[in-house]
């Protein structure tokens, strides 16, 4: 019994170190002096509480790598901590580690620097974590909104600036909608199979005795839920004006964290429970990459925010990552299928924190600087921060030598190896229309003449510099990350 | 065959559902909660009805005892006009209709022509203790015991969050 509870906890060990570094760190916050410059409106936080935060996730991240390749599993099959869940895990710690680079002189420029911030950010973190070691739906759930409210309030930290405001209340109001669908569908699934948990899931398809409509129902739901969190048309409504109203370091992390968590969970859900299925649900999820990917490059063509424009960015680049989602049934191709969606997740990461590094430094108070027109003349001014944006403009582009060329060559092969060539040609054709307003990006920021002013904070250009190092020296020694993401096979116990 | 358990069920569905109605009908958002009230008491006797007698009373406990009366607080402290509000249907309400009663008659099916649907549950024997059971998953390390914990992290992080949003900061707080 006692040893039946370690081993559960020892389970999800990274999470639990996560969550109590938070709750301590809460309390710590209060005591440690607090850095009076910058703040505007009576904020201040202690510049010890972001190395604090950045500690606990190093100290979690280190838990994780040291438990690679031996595979866990707790709370009666309820967690698993395996290869899948390791690889998300230190992506999402990298990820908040990146934020907090972000954040830190940012929050503090705009005088919103509270303490508070890194603990919901760690918490919104341990949700993502657990959300990628789920192997029942309760937990999908809960772990859903653990990452999700803090992630609202972060959204609205800005408050009372009404853009923040407008877009934490947009979050929350159709995050909480989702919730519904997404427990609705959990509840259908459970009605069809009597069970939440995966395996018993898999072992109710398997003799058979299941309801099909009232399954097919709640993947469907499930789909609905999970894809308002990642952002796929046409449940995408929220994010542009999230995107564009809340600060830009919680945007950045919230497109990196809340994609990269619910793409885990989507993987993990439909390629270990519902195989089965693939033939009905296929279709629905050819359609739903299509769609995002048209729309969302489509509508980005015409922003002029670089916030909104990265928001559709955002958008169509989950039409991408869906796209390796759409075989995961075919025998054999859905470990292709999971490789590439990580690998491709972990291209997105690294070149949307190289851009979100560059807006931020562009920023300036009052939301100003964020007009594309205000990059005019920085590859004159700034070469190096218009460099960092000129490769991530390309990676997301997909022009080699870029992660995210890379990314997109094992997204289309997976889904060329699963037979859907019309997919592939709508994803090549969107990158095409896509290359438009992400070169339009490099060319004001060369051809045209301007001023822009640009804040040089150690820790941002180091996050800005690191990332765009990363994008492409990962594209040329791509082979050992491709590895680890093919080692990240999805299966059960 | 018309039993006695079946003639409170249907009283008690109609009453519940006429009630949920009536919340979202009602043009007073006190009044609304008031019926919720009803209609969440409607639940916990269908609870009862199906020998889950400890839900029937956590169902009263929290959701009438706690949650309705959090919904009033929360009117009450909010603006005044909220009390009376206008037309409770905007212009898309006949299309909300369709789709919920395409929805619905699809569940309906979905269910209907399942065959354990007609297959009539066994009823539990009287000597099984379902509090001690529910006790028991919710504490055990192979039943519902993360979750559970998972909750109360869940919600300790709401209420800074809270507490974050909706603090006054003065500017002589400096």
């Amino acid at each position: 019994m006692i040893g039946d509870i370690m081993t559960s906890l020892w389970a999800i060990l990274p999470v639990i170190v996560l969550a109590l570094w938070a709750c301590v760190l809460l309390l710590v916050d209060l005591w440690l002096p607090k850095d009076q410059q910058g703040s505007q409106q009576g904020e201040s936080n202690s510049p010890i509480t972001p190395l604090l935060a950045a500690l606990g996730m190093l100290t979690s991240a280190a838990i994780v790598i040291a438990r690679i390749g031996q595979p866990t599993m707790g709370f009666g099959g309820m967690m698993m901590a395996d290869g899948f869940s390791h690889f998300i895990c230190l992506l999402l710690l990298a990820s908040g580690l990146v934020t907090i680079g972000l954040s830190h002189d940012y929050m503090k420029r705009l005088g919103i620097a509270r303490g508070e911030y890194y603990v919901l950010l760690m918490f919104s973190l341990s949700g993502m974590m657990l959300m990628s070691m789920s192997a029942d739906l309760i937990m999908v759930f809960l772990s859903l909104e653990l990452l999700s409210i803090p992630l609202y309030v972060m959204a609205g930290i800005a408050t009372p600036r009404p853009s923040s405001e407008e877009a934490a209340l947009k979050y929350f109001l159709l995050g909480a909608f989702a919730s519904g669908f997404l427990v609705y569908g959990i509840g259908l699934v459970f009605g069809a199979t009597g069970s939440t948990s995966l395996q018993q899931i898999v072992a109710v398809v398997q003799s058979g005795n299941y309801n099909l409509a009232l399954i097919l129902g709640g993947a469907a739901l499930i789909i609905t839920g999970l894809g308002f969190k990642v952002a796929i048309v046409p449940f995408h409504m929220w994010t542009p004006d999230a995107y564009q109203g809340a600060p830009s370091a919680v945007t950045a992390f919230m497109s990196v964290g809340a994609k990269t968590a619910g793409f885990a969970a989507l993987l993990r859900v439909f390629v270990l429970a519902f195989p089965a299925f693939s033939a009905d649900i296929t279709p629905v999820l050819w359609g739903l990459a299509a769609l995002t990917m048209v729309l969302g490059n489509f509508a980005a063509i015409a922003q002029r925010n670089i916030k909104r424009l990265l928001a559709y960015s955002s958008i169509a680049h989950a039409g991408y990552i869906m796209m390796a989602l759409v075989p995961y049934g075919q025998d054999g191709l859905s470990a292709d299928s999971v490789a590439s969606a990580l690998f491709y997740l972990v291209a997105y990461a690294f070149t949307n924190f190289a851009a979100w590094a560059v807006v931020i430094a562009l920023e300036q108070a009052g939301e100003k600087g964020l007009e594309l027109q205000d990059y005019a003349g920085l590859g004159r001014k700034h070469p190096a921060l218009a460099a960092v944006m000129a490769v991530a403009m390309l990676s997301f582009t997909g022009v080699p030598p870029t992660l995210g060329f890379v990314g997109k060559f094992y997204l289309f092969r997976t889904v060329l190896e699963g037979g859907h060539v019309g997919l592939a040609l709508i994803g090549v054709l969107t990158s095409l229309v896509s290359a438009f307003y992400y070169l339009r990006v490099i060319v004001v920021m060369y051809m045209q003449e301007g001023e822009p002013e640009a804040r040089r904070e150690p820790w941002l250009q180091a996050m800005a510099y690191g990332s765009a190092i990363g994008v492409v020296a990962l594209s040329i020694f791509s082979a050992p990350l491709l590895f680890l993401a093919s080692q990240a096979v999805l299966k059960l116990f | 065959m018309i039993t006695v358990s079946l003639i409170i069920f249907l009283i008690v569905a109609v009453i519940t559902l006429g009630s949920a109605l009536m919340v979202v009908t009602a043009r007073n958002l006190v009044h609304a909660a008031l019926w919720l009230v009803v209609a969440l008491f409607g639940v916990a006797i269908l609870f009862g009805l199906l020998q889950a007698g400890f839900l029937a009373v956590v169902q009263v406990v929290i959701y009438i005892g706690a949650i309705v009366i959090l919904i009033i607080f929360a009117i009450m402290l909010t603006q005044r006009n909220a009390l009376e509000i206008g037309s409770r249907f905007n212009e898309n309400w006949g299309w909300a209709l369709g789709i919920s009663a395409l929805v619905f008659a699809a569940l309906v099916w979905a269910i209907v022509s399942w065959p354990g649907f007609h297959v009539q549950a066994q009823p539990l024997d009287a000597r099984f203790d379902s509090v001690a059971e529910l006790g028991k998953a919710l504490v055990a390390s192979n039943g519902y015991a993360l979750p559970f914990e998972l909750a109360s992290v869940l919600l300790l992080a709401a209420l800074i969050g809270a507490i974050v949003i909706a603090w006054e900061r003065k500017p002589e707080e400096r």
